[in-house]
């Protein structure tokens, strides 16, 4: 395997996210640092933001969970791909659920600032001129889902490693968003937030020739077929050189509470702690029941 | 009887969801309501035998 030429490598804090112009031909390694932290997924052509990734059409095509050897594709009437996926360690890919919002932290949690996945994408497109109406479904890289027997999605927790990664290979030139999850009182990524690393690498020949051949059809139409070609919005996307990323309650500050537990007690918690995830960490097994509790006492089923 | 400390890590959003609880009377105080939660969520899966079902409550991203 040849080697990849390294561009750009950063990493991305938690409660944020960043837009970045990917260029056919290279790589997007979002990687996993602690282990265990979703991250969502948006993409534009980054010469018109009208195409865009589409979970609906890269659902239908590789199921609930794509990985390795998948494309993301764009909606219609576009429907081409726009990337590919080159690696995948922990193949752990949901395109069922919609991104977290902020009205489901005030809804169901009571907050009136919480950080979620829309407003951590509304606010890293922001530096390219998008609004938050222009945020689409995001692919939810390292979220571990499913449906049960009556038809009914669930979310539960991740076994992700540190170093576990996904590659992007952009088959054409987008603008590519990743975002830490915001969830951190679900199951999404065990409870807490956690930053991931981002590299950008240029593709090598093996790279490009994994990619298996696309066809190209009439049906994939472009805003030259349109009947009406213009749009009352630039289609290119512009850098706003005056943006200042303001995500919400960015940074966040993690605090130590520390509790103390009979013997009784202390059992209780060795007996109900998810061992496989969590080892001997005791804290975090423990902040996972607070918080499974807390689900299971305040908030009703629908 | 021996003590037990733990230490949870927690970043602000989880503390204030914490401390939001805890002014509606549910316990006296931060540890208090971690130790409840223990005990309720102990005592309400005690006979599972590996990572619970999930439940479409839990099922919020």
């Amino acid at each position: 395997m040849m080697p990849r030429n390294l561009l750009d490598s950063f990493v991305l804090d938690a409660g944020t996210g960043k837009a970045i112009e990917l260029y056919k031909g290279q790589i997007l390694r979002i990687e996993q640092i602690e282990g265990a932290q979703c991250v969502d997924f948006n993409c534009f052509n980054l010469h018109d933001y009208k195409e865009y990734m589409h979970t609906g059409r890269t659902r239908t095509l590789h199921g609930l969970h794509p990985t390795k050897g998948h494309f993301m594709w764009s909606a219609p009437p576009r429907e081409r791909a726009l990337v590919y996926i080159l690696e995948d360690t922990a193949q752990c890919n949901d395109v069922l659920f919609p991104r977290c919002s902020a009205n489901l932290y005030e809804s169901v949690y009571g907050f009136a600032a919480h950080t979620n996945c829309h407003d951590i994408q509304s606010e890293a497109q922001r530096e390219y001129g998008l609004t938050p109406d222009d945020v689409h479904d995001s692919f939810n890289l390292f979220m571990h889902t499913g449906v049960d027997e009556n038809g009914k999605p669930w979310i539960d927790r991740q076994k992700t490693g540190p170093g576990d990664y996904i590659d992007l290979l952009a088959i054409e030139d987008v603008l590519a968003i990743p975002n830490v999850c915001g969830a951190d009182i679900m199951r999404t990524s065990n409870f807490s937030i956690k930053p991931v690393k981002l590299s950008i690498f240029e593709a090598t020949a093996d790279d490009l020739a994994a990619v298996p051949p696309l066809k190209r059809l009439p049906s994939q139409r472009t805003p030259a077929d349109f009947k009406v070609k213009q749009i009352k919005a630039d289609r290119a996307l512009q850098k706003d050189p005056a943006y200042q990323p303001a995500f919400t309650n960015v940074p966040i500050r993690i605090e130590e509470l520390t509790v103390t537990l009979t013997d009784e007690e202390y059992q209780l918690l060795r007996r109900s702690a998810l061992t496989e995830l969590y080892g001997s960490d005791d804290g975090a097994a423990l902040r996972d029941i607070v918080f499974s509790w807390w689900g299971e006492r305040f908030i009703s089923a629908s | 009887m021996n003590e037990h400390r733990v230490t949870l890590r927690l970043n602000q959003q989880q503390l204030e969801l914490i401390d939001r609880t805890v002014a509606q009377g549910i316990a006296p105080n931060r540890a208090a309501l971690v130790r409840l939660a223990l005990l309720q969520y102990s005592d309400v899966h005690q006979n599972d035998t590996s990572t619970d079902k999930p439940s479409y409550a839990g099922a919020l991203k």
